[in-house]
């Protein structure tokens, strides 16, 4: 049995050592803003916050968060960083087909977490290991500054 | 993608409870990060092991300083690295080395202990480790001792480690007047595995090499050192000329081959121009000058 906190509510469940944290996230407790992309640890759709670092839950085994606290964006709804990061993402179109966009947010969010007024390489640095097929990254680096601004204004 | 299989995972809280399993379990085998082994259990699709997980073993991780060394613990993070006022100051190859391991995610899960244990040639860590002098602490039940680090790889995917033994520890000693540095080149800038990668270290005396070290990664079935070049450049006065010289010797000792990420025509040419980024910067960071 896993024991571990899920966007702030315990949860139990019975994964075998072989069940990724994606499979048992998306599949098993239907957490589906999670993606199944590469599952190589190369793309970063299923980008999970541990104990609020970013990480790629397709290649970390279910058991291993015993004890820890997963965070996916649901958990971050009410987040006001996340609120600008969402605002900022859909004002400037930095959503096409939407598969990296949770993974980006949660990326995001760890970065301005951290550092209030990155720079733009601060940005492309957080977020180099989320791939974006459609939008080639300049609306969704632009976004970040946005929502770093609008969050620590000059 | 085929589901995992056939393997339990296991994860003791102590050194001890770890070391039992890894002499009495048939097939045992540590994870940290996973980085490195869940994706090839991924395309193998099963394998029949008992997966020990070091990742709770709260002595296993850290950095420390003590008596003139540096103490790192096999569990330590590419991020903890990368954040570690101590490291960037005492090696900075190894802290510019952790910058460019994989993305921010994987630095938050690959561990140092990961990345020499899973023995690449092209792990990003060991250059830098090696020209600082690193040496390994190897453990089983019985016994523990240290071994130089270069003497853990044996070839690709290959380590000296006994299937009872884990690696528990780094250190290597902190030298006034020394500095380091690391150059890669990959497929893209970042979040990719080094086509090929050097690390330099020097101790400076006025305008002279004291001592010069220089290992190279993807050049070989193991990272290595070139001591024949560092003989070739210890103790001579530093200048654009000796560092030409040092560049175009590592290319002699380079036995690359071709791969998919670079031809060896290629990581040869590669060899002598990151041997030469790496001794300038290494140098300018004593506060030498050229
Ligand atoms: C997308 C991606 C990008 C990557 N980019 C890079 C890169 O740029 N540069 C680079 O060098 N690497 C890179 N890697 C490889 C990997 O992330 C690193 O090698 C990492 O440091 C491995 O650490 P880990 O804890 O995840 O190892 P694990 O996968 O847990 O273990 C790796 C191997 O080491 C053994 N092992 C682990 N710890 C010990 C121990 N203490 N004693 C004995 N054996 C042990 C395990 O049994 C296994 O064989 C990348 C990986 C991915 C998935
Ligand atoms: S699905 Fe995990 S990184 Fe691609
Ligand atoms: S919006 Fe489609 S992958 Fe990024």
């Amino acid at each position: 049995m896993v024991n571990f906190e899920l966007n702030g509510a315990h949860v139990s469940f019975e994964a075998p050592a072989t069940m990724t944290l994606l499979d048992m996230l998306r599949v098993e407790l239907g957490v589906t803003s999670v993606k199944k992309g590469c599952e190589q640890g190369e793309c970063g759709a299923c980008t999970v916050l541990i104990d609020g670092y970013p990480m790629t839950s397709c290649i970390i085994l279910a058991p291993q968060v015993e004890g820890r606290h997963v965070c996916t964006i649901d958990g971050l709804a009410e987040n006001p960083l996340m609120k600008e990061l969402r605002e900022a993402f859909m004002e400037n179109g930095a959503v096409q087909c939407g598969f990296c966009t949770p993974g980006i947010l949660l990326s995001a969010y760890a970065l301005l977490r951290d550092n209030k007024r990155p720079s733009e390489e601060e940005v492309k640095t957080a977020i180099e290991g989320n791939i974006c097929r459609c939008t080639g990254y300049v609306a969704i680096i632009e976004s970040i500054l946005d929502a770093a601004e609008r969050i620590a204004p000059d | 993608m085929k589901p995992l299989t056939g393997f339990s995972l296991l994860r003791p809280p102590t050194l001890v409870g770890a070391l039992e399993m890894m002499s009495t379990l048939e097939h045992a085998q540590p994870i940290v990060g996973g980085t490195d082994i869940i994706p090839t259990f991924k395309d193998l699709g099963s394998k029949p092991v008992h997966l020990i997980d070091l990742g709770l073993i709260e002595e296993l991780n850290g950095i420390m300083e003590e008596d003139g060394k540096i103490l790192i613990g096999p569990t330590t993070t590419h991020t903890q690295i990368l954040t570690s006022k101590v490291i960037e100051k005492t090696a900075p190859a190894l802290h510019d080395a952790a910058r460019w391991i994989g993305s921010v995610q994987i630095r938050n899960r690959g561990t140092i202990g990961g990345n020499l244990c899973n023995a690449s040639p092209a792990a990003d860590s060991a250059p830098p480790l090696l020209v600082h002098g690193a040496e390994a602490h190897i453990c089983s039940l019985e016994e523990g001792h240290w071994i130089p680090l270069l003497e853990l790889f044996k070839g690709p995917k290959m380590t000296v480690l006994k299937p009872n033994e884990i690696l528990i520890g780094l250190r290597f000693p902190t030298i006034a007047g020394a500095s380091s540095s690391f150059q890669r080149i990959g497929r893209r800038k970042g979040f990719t595995l080094s086509v090929v990668n050097a690390a330099v270290y020097v101790e400076r005396k006025d305008d002279a090499l004291k001592e010069a070290r220089i290992a190279l990664g993807s050049v070989a079935p193991t990272p290595i050192r070139a001591p024949v070049v560092e003989d070739k450049i210890r103790g001579k006065k530093m200048s654009e000329e000796l560092i030409d010289e040092a560049a175009e010797a590592c290319v002699e000792v380079a036995k690359p081959i071709d791969d998919v990420r670079g031809t060896a025509e290629y990581r040869k040419d590669m060899t002598a121009v990151l041997v030469k980024r790496a001794l300038r910067e290494a140098w300018r960071r004593t506060g030498g000058e050229l």
